[in-house]
């Protein structure tokens, strides 16, 4: 080690500007966000190319193969599946890629440990992490629709596409955040994906049409997310007047995930 | 200073006190050891002072203001060197230091800044693009180290600091550690090398089940158990007996035929004999 310790003389430079509470609560949004940055940055190759498998084969097994056998009125079988790809890949990664990491710095790691005892109000930094999952639930979701266009898909885009997107990404990253602070062990963290993720994957109107399902069941579908994120997306795509209560209701969703994880981890008093 | 008060500890489901009633009271600038045997709750002590656990009840204060997690002003004062290893092994060493000061609100450039300095001075700054998982278990530990020295902490805990490093390293962060002291920071660490307290802290507890039992300087304890020690082989056993002066022990020695070394006492005689499991017994 040097000798010389230069490094304690800048304490002076510290105490010159205290900071103030908002600009931890914005610095803790911001750092989850670089981070969230920095892991993507390590594996961006690896987290693209896993990103786009599912994806494609659910578009050649289910939209090429199983569409050909599907009459769809007249649009193609494709053009309803991708919206619903979409829907399905932002939930499917804002969750994971919050859910699966955060478990990981909790529970084993243990750099979580760091931010607990850090300034930063947890809160903030948690909000920092849902947008860093959304961000790449958005990022996927791109991906998909780049994917989409050597199958030839027909769909409208506008910038409201992607602010569901993102919603979407959002409210699932939220999920996986309450999921990770819940989670005893790693496995909950795929249990949890068991019985809340992979039904939703099938079922909310990302396949087939919720319309197909029977009444008393739909009705449940109904009050799911992803129902209703595939059923903005698609109403997009086909360039119809879109439902803006399921915005809303995703939105309010969206806040009550927030509040819910605030109040968990508040509770919490061994993290 | 910090002000421990009455701190009590149950873990959910566990059925014995993890702390059961601490109190202590730390000033500013000292150097303060927490020594007791493995389970006897340092961690958990520490854990709750940094506020990554909290109590079941009691109150932690802080320079006069009580302690929690909401407080950022106060956690800003301090930093904590974990017992494990706590850093993310996925990200390379200086963003393991980004991190941290990020977290702790410092700007960009102050962060380049310190983290070249602390790198070099923890003989790390080879390595500072390396991954966190590729360093060994002892660089991990100085990287723990240097991160927590990042934010200019006034209050330092450290949870075993120098398990797992190698003797030159060991003395190289007790040499840091009263360097920081000389300076004015407040540390509090636990350790297992009781030599590392004495050399360290001005002030030492003792804990065990939970419960504090002595609390004094380093110096003071040693002489009230008597500064000189014979170690006597006997009954297939080491027994020590301590001596206030060198006369007596050498006394004690002409006494008998049984194989005898006279040395100083030491620190971990203290603890040995405090513990209960000690072999020793007063002459
Ligand atoms: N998360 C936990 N859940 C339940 N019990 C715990 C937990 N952490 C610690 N304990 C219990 O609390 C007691 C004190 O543990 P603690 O980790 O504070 O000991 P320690 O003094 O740091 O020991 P060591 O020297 O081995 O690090 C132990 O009996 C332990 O079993
Ligand atoms: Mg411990």
């Amino acid at each position: 080690m040097n000798e010389k310790a230069e490094w304690l003389d800048l304490a002076q430079e510290k105490c010159a500007n205290e900071k103030s509470g908002l600009y931890y609560v914005f610095g803790g949004i911001r750092t989850a966000v670089w981070e969230k940055w920095i892991e993507f940055k390590h594996e961006w190759k690896k987290i693209t190319a896993s990103s786009l498998i599912s994806p494609l084969l659910y578009m050649l097994a289910l939209g090429w193969g199983l569409g050909s056998m599907v009459n769809t009125g007249d649009r193609p079988y494709i053009d309803f599946l991708v919206p619903g790809i979409i829907a399905l890949t932002t939930m499917n990664t804002g969750y994971n890629s919050v859910s699966v990491s955060l478990n990981v710095q909790r529970l084993y790691e243990r750099s979580f440990d760091q931010v607990i005892i850090s300034p930063t109000p947890i809160f903030s930094y948690i909000i920092g992490q849902m947008i860093g999952g959304a961000l790449r639930g958005m990022y996927a979701g791109v991906l998909i629709l780049l994917l989409s266009i050597p199958f030839g898909v027909s769909i409208h885009i506008n910038p409201l596409f992607f602010v569901v997107m993102f919603l979407n990404g959002m409210l699932f990253s939220a999920l996986g955040v309450l999921a990770s602070v819940i989670a005893a062990s790693h496995l909950d963290i795929s249990r949890f994906s068991t019985f809340v993720i992979i039904p939703m994957t099938f079922l909310c109107n990302t396949m087939f049409p919720v319309e197909r399902m029977p009444a008393a069941v739909g009705v449940i579908i109904s009050c799911l997310p992803l129902t209703h994120t595939s059923r903005l997306l698609r109403g997009i795509a086909y360039g119809e007047s879109i439902n803006l209560l399921s915005i809303l209701f995703l939105v309010c969703l969206l806040a009550a995930f927030i509040v819910l994880t605030n109040v968990v981890v508040n509770k919490k008093n061994n993290l | 200073m910090i002000q421990i008060k009455d701190i009590t500890k149950k873990y959910p489901k566990a059925e014995q006190y993890a702390l059961d009633k601490v109190s202590l009271e730390i000033g500013t600038g000292e150097a303060f050891g927490i020594l007791g045997p493995n389970g006897a709750g340092k961690t958990t002590l520490m854990s709750i002072i940094t506020t990554l656990s909290r109590p079941s009840s009691g109150n932690i204060f802080v320079d006069g203001e009580l302690i929690t997690r909401k407080r950022n002003d106060i956690k800003r004062k301090l930093s904590f060197v974990t017992q494990h290893i706590s850093i993310r092994k996925d990200m390379t060493v200086r963003e393991v230091m980004e991190l941290s000061g990020r977290l702790s609100g410092m700007s960009g450039r102050l962060i380049r800044e310190k983290c070249d300095q602390l790198l070099e001075y923890t003989d790390l700054s080879d390595k500072s693009k390396n991954c966190a998982r590729g360093l060994s278990g002892g660089q991990q530990r100085k990287l723990m180290i240097a991160r927590a020295l990042l934010s200019d902490p006034e209050i330092l805990v450290l949870d075993e600091p120098t398990v797992g490093l190698d003797p030159h390293a060991r003395r190289k962060i007790w040499d840091m550690l009263i360097n920081l002291k000389l300076r004015g920071m407040t540390l509090l660490l636990t350790t297992h090398y009781i030599e590392e307290a004495e050399n360290v802290c001005d002030r030492v507890a003792f804990i065990n089940k939970g419960k504090v039992s002595d609390v004094d300087t380093p110096f003071k304890m040693i002489n009230d158990l008597g500064k000189y020690a014979a170690d006597v082989f006997e009954e297939n056993e080491t027994h020590s007996y301590f001596f206030p002066e060198i006369q007596d022990a050498e006394e004690f020695v002409s006494s008998t035929d049984k194989m005898i070394r006279i040395r100083e006492t030491t620190l971990e005689d203290v603890f040995l004999n405090k513990m209960g499991e000690g072999l020793g017994r007063e002459a």
